[in-house]
């Protein structure tokens, strides 16, 4: 091999080395930081309960809103009109948080039924309907005109 | 009436463009092209300017025969917030962005430097292309003076967050960064179709960067400004898909800075250059797309329709396909010198490169994951801040490491190790700054120090790279470097103080109760109700106490009558460089009390210094460059 060549190998295999090093970097922190969305009618499919932190999405079902002033704890149920998931929220409410509005909320899930949430997303107008809560009632069949 | 004025002047300039072309192409063999002046090209500017100004006056009057003013203006509204409404909604913006690809043309035609005949058609005739397929599709898919009958009385209004004098200027500087990269895009492609791709080009085309970056600088700066405080985030950046649409273009035209000065100064770098130049304005249509398609679940995704997105989608395809298409068959073969000397100026710029390409890269994942992956196997998902943080944070240290190298070398040479002992004298002086620090505000974790250690050591090597040199003209050549290396050091060094001394609080609090917090105490000491005329407004007064200061704070909710929607407008005031920063929520089932949110940011306004030191520093490359060798 000429020294040239081998110079090259050289600068080659190192190149390689580093580019694997930092892909898996790149691969492991992007899957630390992910973030699911779930239905209600995709958390009953699903056979196993994810772990860690995931979002659901929903309406705030009508009349479900309920808060406990001692721990300063609100309850609600999000809705996709087939199927239903009971949250327990220990923070505050946004600006646009209403029942019958879209939401969503970030938490673990305690079990497939009840989230515990850290973080309600409603950062939109009143008419505003997250694409996702969007997609969810249409996959549940009851997206509605007015909600467009 | 108005509306037809427009509608057809839009169309005059797109024939107007279409002749254009026409004529480039007939005398394309006679090289005489230039002998009409571009008088075509010209007059499609002056109509496209004409039909923006109708669309202006339109939206101050608020005349609602026609769609677009309909749903984005309403006539409680102040005018100032009318005009700007012009460009707050997609068919306004989509006109801009032509404007703003017809005026950079315009500019490259009437600017006094001596170009190649030859090259400075062709540019045009690129320019014009872009500029027409932009014209087509806002023509066909987003007609801004489209009507509507019956004639509605009243307007649908617009967003209030978008209510606010920084909108007004804030998309006309992004426009006039991330589409004025349209010109740097024909200018390369018209190089490599003439075969003139060479030093000369680099010469000739740095200029054309380093305007629309500066205005993209400005841009993100007055974005991220705007998100802090009338949006009420609470913070400078979010790593928001909208927001890294905008970065995208920013780091690669970055590069391409760097690259088109390797390739002007060394005659290396030609491909990896002319790459950048194309991938810049890619990244900027890709921007446009990520915004304009709705396929983002962001602040800015306001009004969108997924039918133009596809057009954006084929038409980024398209350009793609036939720029790396030209840029394959015609980039010149360089003779390679291979003699390659590490240290060498040139070297850390290219370094340098391969960073931003990397911190790039990262920034497309992040961005393009979730959108892939709801696309392919129909998972919504979003990737968190932490992401970007956690893999940037340790390059951008030892990029720094290298922006404060790389100006201390000669180019084709290496002077490293003549300049060995001033490196360690700075590294001294960097770690007494650092540990001097870590003691006086008790942190000692290691991202910290380093982020602090490598800030320091690159502010000092800014100084004395500019105080030394031997003469005034020396000086002022190198001074654009000077501003821009400082800002971005304490950019780095504002986010590292403010990433760990920042503190932050949300909680409910009810009228006259005190709480307390880390050496914070807050109490809610009054409230009132103002009425506007688009608006009600709540006040609330909160006295925070940071041990013996007491700062008084008044922050707000608005609810907007038409659209009906809340806004929480922040309170403010500093104490040097930190912010004690406040806004309320409004919930109407929440009993009682109300949310808040405090923000005890520290050293934030060194992140809006540094903007202003970058933006500084590309002002000023452009100005002192604007004659440098004709060619």
């Amino acid at each position: 091999m000429s020294p040239a060549a081998k110079k090259r190998t050289i600068y080659f295999l190192i190149s390689i080395i580093t580019f694997i090093i930092i892909a898996r970097f790149v691969y492991v922190s992007l899957n630390a930081n992910t973030v699911y969305f779930f239905s209600p009618t995709d958390l009953k499919n699903i056979s196993e309960k994810p772990n860690g932190i995931i979002r659901v999405g929903g309406l705030v079902k009508k009349s479900s809103f309920a808060e406990n002033k001692q721990k300063q704890i609100y309850s609600f149920v999000i809705t996709d009109l087939n199927n239903d998931i009971y949250v327990e929220y220990k923070g505050l409410l946004p600006n646009l948080f209403q029942e019958e509005k879209g939401a969503i909320v970030e938490g673990k899930l305690k079990d497939k039924k009840f989230l515990i949430g850290n973080k309600i997303l409603a950062k939109h107008d009143e008419n505003y309907m997250p694409p996702e809560v969007a997609d969810a009632l249409k996959k549940s069949g009851k997206w509605n005109k007015k909600y467009d | 009436m108005i509306s037809s004025f427009g509608y057809y002047s839009l169309l005059t300039a797109t024939l107007l463009s279409l002749l254009e072309i026409i004529t480039y192409i007939k005398n394309y063999n006679q090289k005489n092209y230039v002998a009409h002046q571009f008088i075509f090209y010209k007059f499609s500017f002056y109509f496209i300017i004409i039909s923006f100004i109708l669309l202006i006056i339109s939206f101050a009057n608020s005349d609602f025969s026609i769609i677009s003013v309909y749903e984005n203006s309403h006539t409680a509204k102040p005018l100032f917030y009318k005009i700007a409404a012009t460009w707050g909604n997609h068919e306004g913006s989509i006109l801009l962005f032509i404007l703003v690809i017809s005026a950079y043309g315009y500019c490259f035609i009437i600017s006094k430097r001596k170009i190649d005949n030859h090259l400075k058609a062709t540019v045009v005739f690129i320019q014009n292309i872009l500029l027409i397929i932009f014209l087509f599709f806002l023509l066909f898919t987003s007609n801004p003076f489209e009507k509507i009958l019956p004639i509605p009385n009243e307007g649908l209004g617009l967003n209030p967050i978008l209510q606010d004098p920084l909108l007004v200027i804030h998309p006309p500087f992004l426009y006039l960064g991330y589409v004025g990269f349209s010109l740097i895009f024909s200018l390369t492609l018209a190089a490599l179709i003439n075969n003139q791709f060479n030093i000369d080009w680099s010469k000739l085309a740095k200029n054309w960067i380093f305007l629309p970056w500066t205005f993209l600088t400005v841009g993100i700066g007055l974005g991220s400004f705007w998100a802090y405080y009338e949006l009420g985030w609470g913070g400078y950046w979010f790593w928001d898909p909208v927001e890294n649409a905008s970065l995208m273009p920013w780091i690669a035209a970055t590069a391409l800075i760097h690259s088109v000065l390797v390739m002007e100064k060394t005659g290396k770098l030609f491909s990896w250059t002319a790459i950048l130049a194309l991938l810049t304005f890619i990244l900027s249509l890709f921007g446009t797309f990520l915004v304009r398609s709705g396929v983002l679940n962001s602040v800015h995704a306001f009004a969108n329709d997924p039918e133009r997105g596809l057009y954006i989608l084929i038409i980024i395809s398209l350009l793609a396909f036939v720029s790396l298409s030209l840029f394959i068959i015609k980039i010149p073969k360089q003779t390679n010198e291979n003699h390659f000397t590490f240290l060498s100026r040139e070297n850390v710029i290219v370094i340098n490169n391969y960073f931003l390409i990397f911190f790039l890269t990262v920034v497309i994942i992040g961005t393009t994951y979730p959108i892939l992956l709801a696309a392919i196997v129909g998972k919504s998902i979003s990737v968190g801040p932490q992401y970007y943080n956690s893999i940037l944070a340790p390059f951008v240290f030892i990029f720094l490491l290298l922006m404060a190298t790389g100006p201390f070398m000669k180019w084709k040479q290496s002077a490293f190790f003549y300049y060995k002992n001033i490196f360690i004298s700075f590294l001294l002086l960097s770690v007494f700054i650092v540990t001097t620090l870590a003691v006086l505000l008790q942190q000692f974790n290691p991202l910290f120090l380093l982020g602090i250690l490598t800030s320091c050591y690159l502010i000092i090597s800014t100084f004395v790279d500019i105080f030394y040199k031997k003469n005034f003209k020396l000086i002022v050549t190198n001074l654009s470097r000077f501003f821009s290396h400082l800002g971005f050091a304490i950019l780095i060094l504002s986010i590292t103080l403010n990433y760990f001394f920042s503190k932050e609080l949300t909680t409910n609090i009810k009228l006259g109760e005190n709480i307390a917090f880390d050496q914070f105490s807050i109490q809610f000491k009054d409230s009132k109700t103002k009425n506007e005329s688009n608006y009600q407004e709540l006040f609330g007064t909160f006295n925070i106490k940071n041990e013996n200061m007491l700062i008084e704070l008044h922050p707000s909710i608005r609810k907007y009558i038409q659209p009906s929607q809340f806004t929480s407008e922040t309170s403010i005031k500093n104490n040097g460089m930190s912010d004690y920063y406040m806004a309320m929520d409004y919930s109407s089932v929440q009993s009682e009390g109300i949310g808040i949110r405090f923000y005890y940011n520290y050293f934030i306004r060194g992140i809006w210094l540094s903007f202003i030191l970058i933006t500084l520093g590309g002002c000023i490359s452009f100005y002192t460059r604007r004659y440098d060798n004709k060619i």
